[in-house]
């Protein structure tokens, strides 16, 4: 591709379809060419006047998106041939950030909850919510 | 649509049982850390962002529609979430520009259109809801096929933006087949769209043909 950051892959950083590579190139050169930044901005308006796309709607409505339970399964290595590969290609080629972050979640929690996140859990409870945890017997 | 424990999750919460909170924060927040950290890339500025999502999240409980999947309501107020740090921290490409945080408020709440902006907003809707289900009757088709070459091919060149000669060299198949794989996609959704009484030449991808 000869373009550094074409206009779809500005469309992919709104609706967060970028692989780490791409978000980072994309990101350095928002910052360095106001020409990219019009454009940006220029899409978003766009979008806003109610343009849009088949791309879009693929991935605002995250029709391949993957399920818990794939990723799960991708984690333990027992899909079929076909779905690990593609689970892999969503991953990775497409970076889809939603599911990047499940898979994430998944791999934490394949480590055990350890104290750091139940620390973390219990701040975000008592912050959002204002209930204090009480303590507790069960496991 | 939300899940069936989700659903049963947001009725607890609703009546304000307690123990609800906890399994919800729970469920989410390593997710929804993973996504704002990958942003951020500061562990301590990302469990704020993700503080907030949950209090915003908390405070538009009445309003929350169950048509919508739980998850993908909670990354769209992260998302806003993450987009006001970046601005208050001068991180965001566009801060300096007025008008846009409206766009940007938009994204978080997609029942609030149907005000001012009404009619083109819910001919839009009917327009996406048309193509998402011709293309999920599509690529379902092929998933239990195993055709799994294909689902990629598509998702390449509508996901990505992907010219054909770029797609068929990445994955080791003919320009051909990608122009015939994108034919077959473009003909179908351009036949559900009209069948739907819609007009099929708003989306780009369905009315040129790509060289
Ligand atoms: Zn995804």
């Amino acid at each position: 591709m000869s373009k550094i950051v074409t206009t779809h892959m500005l469309e992919c950083y709104l609706d967060e379809t970028l692989t780490d590579a791409e978000l980072a190139r994309v990101e350095q050169e928002l910052r360095h060419s106001p020409t990219l930044r019009e454009q940006l901005r220029q899409i978003i308006k766009d979008q806003d006047r109610g343009e849009h796309s088949v791309g879009a709607v693929w991935r605002r409505q995250h029709l391949t998106c993957l399920s818990r339970d794939q990723l799960r399964n991708y984690l333990l290595g027992v899909l079929d041939a076909g779905e690990n590969d593609f689970v892999a290609f969503h991953l990775q080629t497409i970076g889809c950030a939603f599911c990047m972050a499940n898979l994430a979640d998944l791999q934490a929690q394949q480590k055990g909850t350890d104290a750091e996140t139940k620390q973390r859990r219990k701040r975000f409870l008592q912050s959002s919510t204002g209930i204090v945890q009480p303590p507790k017997k069960k496991k | 649509m939300a899940s069936e424990s989700d659903r049963l999750l947001i009725q607890q919460l609703r009546n304000g049982e307690e123990r609800a909170w906890e399994i919800f924060i729970a469920r989410y927040e390593g997710r929804l850390l993973a996504y704002v950290n990958r942003r951020l890339r500061d562990r301590a500025a990302s469990e704020d962002v993700v503080q907030e999502t949950f209090l915003g999240f908390r405070n538009s409980l009445p309003n929350y529609d169950e048509k919508r999947e739980l998850q993908t309501y909670l990354f769209s107020i992260a998302s806003y979430k993450l987009t006001d740090y970046l601005r208050k921290v001068g991180r965001h490409p566009l801060q300096h520009v007025d008008g846009n945080s409206d766009i940007l408020n938009q994204q978080l709440d997609v029942q609030k259109a149907a005000s001012s902006a009404a009619r083109s907003s819910e001919r839009k809707a009917l327009e996406s809801d048309a193509v998402a289900r011709s293309l999920t009757a599509l690529l379902d088709q092929w998933r239990h096929a195993g055709e799994f070459v294909r689902v990629k091919i598509l998702e390449l060149l509508f996901v990505k933006g992907w010219a054909n000669r770029d797609v068929a060299k990445f994955l080791g198949v003919s320009e051909q087949h990608v122009a015939n794989t994108r034919f077959a996609a473009v003909k179908k959704i351009s036949e559900h769209i009209r069948d739907a009484g819609l007009p099929a030449d708003v989306f780009p991808e369905l009315r040129e043909e790509p060289s």
